[in-house]
């Protein structure tokens, strides 16, 4: 008790509620602790690599990503080109660093967009419960029933023609959010139906709060570490459906260097130079891969005895 | 092994053990020191507070620890060190000549295997027996733990069963293999009274029956002096005292065994004066702290010196079998936790308006479902869990709500607080009409109006810290600004015994104890005329328990506010309750005064509740009235009586077939008794009894 006592003091002399301090604190906690596993170490550096190739990537690129160079197409790897050019003369490795941003970016809006819209479906369905929560979950599962990569087709065509100054990138972020929307707010919804029967929220009702200050307010952090675990689990399929509809053509049109396209793009010529197909693919599995892992080790950390105060 | 040393040897010897665990937080002392020593055909009693140790003493027993456990001292079983066994021997010792009985039943039975076929298995298995010797063995076996109808039980599955019923079955399989020494961790907690009695008198029967040595590990000092023949106290991983249990009772040495006795709730004594109850300061000593160069209970010990300070006490020997770990033990005395002050008389309550008033509050759940989900006829007739139900709780005053569970007394507590809208009746608070849901009601009738749940843990958000609810309310409620609810929480903090710095904490690094002053100071922030108590000291260790018990005493005397309590422990409800509301099966058994309903003539539902309530006192005669089975939850209106099923005084077809009428009971006009039996025969049939004669005069 003691060492708490010491350890707590300095928060509590600056006397203002110090919750960005201990939202600061957890996070550094939680890093740790995922940094404590091998696999959380490797995850992590895989991970951060992309995020700075992805924040870096036109600044290093040896060419322009966009920059035709006929005579030297079909190349193979050579000092000048490492990973060989493509149909067009373009440098493959130009292109794959280049095309890293636009898929991260997307990527990560869409699973944000699709989390947050999951956890209000989620956590109004959980709390109201009853018929609103029966309506609400039959509802999204007529959704769940829709393969995502046709729902995205579908909403992709239908938004060009009602929307066609609209970038493309933005109706892929749209597409993901909705399509995630289903699955996340039911994970969420079940989060929050184990919280609303729990004391404090009932005392909430009984001071009369607000159903919004419920929700959001006494709910909502104690469904958040569930929320993160989910987020980090849908941005790898983010990442897979935004690369598929690249490669269907639906996404990133060209001449940008999206990995989905450049697969497709260079899918024909998968003989003569596979290099130029298969970089980005691989790109993309290494992230995957590297987020998945990261999923694991937020898993990890976040079943590991309750930390607080000590 | 050979017969001899077996004869010598004591059945369990614990020397000088110590458990350490080690954890991603650092070490755990969960015993320090701990020497006991079991005979065959003895209970041995381990009683102590949450976190003391208790359990980790019976698994050490076993040698049944996890990895992260380092055990020094020795352990030794019909005077074989345990810690040598082999996995293989330990296995053996395990199933055959040690047995365990854990808490909650369920945990302990397979749900989706029959409970025969699982006895049968452990027979097989241990003594090899063929399937048609096993069969019958386990008839026996249940026959011999009081199950009806053994020859047929086996083919039930575990959830088809009572608790009760699956706890005699748990002790079935433990007794199977005729276990040397007998664990029992806290066989009785998770049941309700009625039916603890009857697992005790079973447990009680046992130790005459079958010859071997029983631990009987327990929270509840009532429990311990009903079954026990030996007792050891454990305080922060040390056994503080020892003793046989009328010595242990009747002339305790250690101040910390003084303090659990004194911190029960006693019925008043033989001149009639209720005592003001008394209570242990602080909090059970934090098992993670290293410090051993002084006595552990010092910091909450009421006669603790600087010789108590320097150095671990030695273990004083008292008398024959009588050990204390106290350097003052020939200094204690009764009044060591303070007088034994006469409780003082509540002021005179303004009876004018009561605060509350309830009349038919009825309560039916789940008849929403229908045969096509939203048409069709209902799948099932509702559970009528609240039926016509009235009460009135004058200001200033307490009324109790007392039954099993499953009689109710939440769902009352819902319904007048407005989490679960009433389906119908009236509901007043001081002469204005309460709508059934809390949101429909004004922001008036909330504020003077709290509520105060069991769980501690869960009544507070874990993600925010505790000066939110805490300042919520106030602003809410009292219409204070953010930078005076920071000072006012202070005040409120101040007045529920709590340090104000501890506003910015989470939820976590508080006790349960405190967590439940904390609700208790969101609760007060308003100053409510009423505040709802569901079970609010039921998860509470009996020292905290009694100091929660006082501050909401204090807090009326103060302000005279009037609570609803609801409680299973008639001790606290015949402490805190000026009336009482005896329920069942959602009926009212009985409700007056709470001094008429507690004694004779009473309803056979309240006689049958106070006979199973477990008392501290080894002297005190055992009951006979028992209740088996438990509270049926019904769904069609009845053609009798409530309690027909279970009631032990059942005078015949008429209890089948009419309700029962109100009486007038001995405590005037507002006490009355739903029972066919005429009130003076209830009186003879109770004063009769001499059972219940003993208890009255305790």
């Amino acid at each position: 008790m003691a060492v708490q006592d010491s350890a707590l003091q300095p928060e509590l002399e600056s006397g203002r509620p110090s919750t960005p301090l201990r939202a600061a604190n957890a996070a550094r906690n939680g890093l740790a602790l995922i940094l404590k596993t091998n696999t959380g170490r490797v995850a992590f550096a895989i991970v951060l690599v992309h995020v700075l190739v992805a924040i870096l990537g036109h600044w290093i690129t040896p060419y322009p990503p966009t920059e035709y160079d006929l005579p030297n197409r079909f190349s193979g790897p050579t000092a000048e080109h490492w990973l060989g050019t493509d149909d067009k003369g373009r440098d493959v490795l130009s292109r794959v660093l280049a095309g890293s941003r636009s898929i991260v970016w997307i990527a990560t809006l869409g699973t944000i967009l699709g989390v947050t819209l999951g956890t209000i479906v989620g956590v109004t369905s959980g709390y109201f419960g009853g018929k609103t929560d029966q309506i609400i979950m039959r509802f999204v599962d007529w959704f769940l029933a829709i393969p995502s990569l046709l729902l995205a087709i579908l909403v992709i065509n239908m938004s060009r023609q009602r929307f066609s100054d609209l970038d493309e990138s933005w109706l892929v972020i749209l597409t993901i959010g909705i399509s995630f929307m289903p699955n996340n707010s039911r994970v969420i919804r079940s989060a929050a139906l184990a919280i609303k029967p729990l004391e404090f929220v009932q005392s909430a009702r009984l001071r009369g709060e607000p159903t919004i200050y419920i929700m959001f307010r006494e709910i909502l952090p104690n469904v958040l570490p569930v929320v993160a675990v989910e987020a980090a689990i849908r941005l790898s399929f983010a990442l897979l459906l935004t690369a598929g509809l690249g490669f269907l053509g639906l996404g990133v049109q060209p001449p940008s260097s999206d990995w989905g396209l450049m697969v497709s793009e260079n899918f024909r010529h998968i003989g003569q130079v596979p290099l130029a197909a298969l970089a980005p693919g691989l790109a993309m599995a290494s992230l995957v891969v590297g987020i998945n892992l990261l999923a694991d080790g937020i898993r990890q950390a976040q079943n590991l005895p309750d930390t607080g105060g000590s | 092994m050979t017969n001899a040393a077996t004869a010598e040897a004591p059945l369990m010897q614990i020397d000088d053990l110590a458990v350490t665990f080690q954890t991603p937080r650092g070490s755990f002392r969960a015993v320090r020191s701990a020497s006991l020593e079991i005979s065959r055909g003895e209970v041995l009693g381990l009683v102590g507070e949450s976190g003391c140790g208790k359990s980790t003493v019976a698994f050490a027993m076993m040698n049944y620890l996890p990895g992260t456990a380092q055990v020094s001292g020795a352990i030794k079983f019909e005077g074989q060190s345990i810690t040598q066994f082999s996995d293989a021997e330990l296995r053996e010792l395990r199933g055959n000549r040690i047995a365990m009985v854990y808490q909650d039943p369920l945990t302990s039975l397979n749900p989706s295997m029959r409970i025969g076929p699982q006895i049968v298995e452990v027979l097989r298995h241990h003594l090899d027996l063929d399937g048609q010797e096993a069969q019958v063995r386990s008839v026996e076996l249940f026959a011999s733990v009081g199950l009806a109808d053994p020859e047929r039980i086996g083919r039930r599955y575990p959830h088809e069963l009572s608790g009760g019923q699956q706890q005699r079955v748990v002790i079935a399989m433990a007794l199977a293999c005729d276990p040397h020494l007998l664990i029992m961790d806290e066989p009785t907690t998770g049941l309700d009274v009625t039916t603890e009695a009857t697992i005790l008198d079973l447990i009680v029967e046992l130790k005459d029956r079958v010859n071997a040595g029983i631990l009987f590990v327990s929270h509840n000092l009532g429990v311990i002096a009903r079954v026990a023949d030996r007792v050891a106290v454990m305080y922060a991983g040390e056994i503080v005292e020892e003793a046989p249990v009328r010595d242990l009772f009747n002339n305790p040495r250690h101040p910390y065994t003084i303090g659990l006795l004194s911190c029960v709730p006693q019925p008043p004594g033989d001149d009639g004066i209720e005592r003001q109850l008394r209570s242990i300061p602080g909090a059970v000593f934090d098992a993670q702290s290293a410090q051993t160069d002084s006595c552990l209970f010092a910091p909450r010990c009421p006669i603790a010196s600087e010789i108590c300070l320097e150095a671990s006490p030695p273990v004083a020997h008292v008398s024959d079998g009588h050990d204390a770990r106290c350097n003052k033990y020939s200094d204690v005395t009764d009044d060591l936790w303070g007088d034994l002050r006469e409780r003082q008389d509540k002021p005179e309550s303004d009876s004018a308006l009561p605060v509350l008033n309830a009349e038919d509050l009825r309560k039916f759940y789940g008849g929403g479902r229908k045969k096509y989900i939203l048409f069709g006829p209902p799948v099932r007739q509702p559970v009528r869990a609240l039926v016509d139900v009235d009460m009135r709780v004058e200001s200033g005053r307490t009324l109790g709500i007392v039954g099993e569970s499953g009689s109710g007394k939440s769902t009352a507590a819902r319904a007048i607080v407005g989490l679960e809208a009433r389906d119908r009746g009236r509901l007043e608070l001081r002469g204005e009409a309460l709508e059934g849901d809390v949101g429909d009601r004004t922001e008036e009738q909330r504020s003077s109006m709290r509520m105060v749940f069991q769980n501690p843990t869960a009544s507070l958000n874990p993600k925010l810290p505790i000066k939110h609810a805490i300042t919520r309310a106030l602003r809410k409620f009292a219409g204070v600004s953010s930078a005076e609810s920071q000072d006012r929480a202070e005040q409120l903090m101040d007045a529920v015994g709590l340090d104000p710095l501890y506003l910015d904490r989470r939820p976590s690094e508080l006790s349960g104890g405190q967590q439940q002053r904390v609700a208790l100071a969101s609760a007060f922030a308003a100053n409510p005329d009423l505040v709802v108590a569901d079970e609010a000291v039921s998860a509470l260790d009996v020292s905290v328990q009694a100091q929660v018990l006082n501050l909401l005493e204090q807090h009326q005397r103060e302000t005279g506010n009037s609570y609803v309590f609801i409680t299973h422990d008639l001790g606290v409800v015949r402490y805190v309750s000026d009336d009482i509301l005896v329920l069942y099966a959602g009926h009212v058994a009985e409700y007056g005064p709470s001094d008429s309903v507690l004694s004779a003539p009473s309803h056979p539902y309240t006689e049958a509740l106070l006979s199973a309530a477990p008392v501290p006192d080894p002297d005190a005669e055992p009951t006979h009235i028992r209740l088996e089975g438990s509270v049926p939850t019904l769904r069609s209106e009845l053609k009798g009586c409530f309690f027909a099923g279970r009631c032990p005084r059942k005078i015949g077809d008429i209890c089948d077939n009419e309700p029962p009428s109100e009486q007038q009971g001995p405590g005037g006009a507002t006490h009355t008794i739903n029972c066919h039996i005429p009130i003076a025969d209830l009186e003879r049939l109770q004063l009769s009894d001499s059972a219940i004669n003993t208890r009255a005069a305790d």
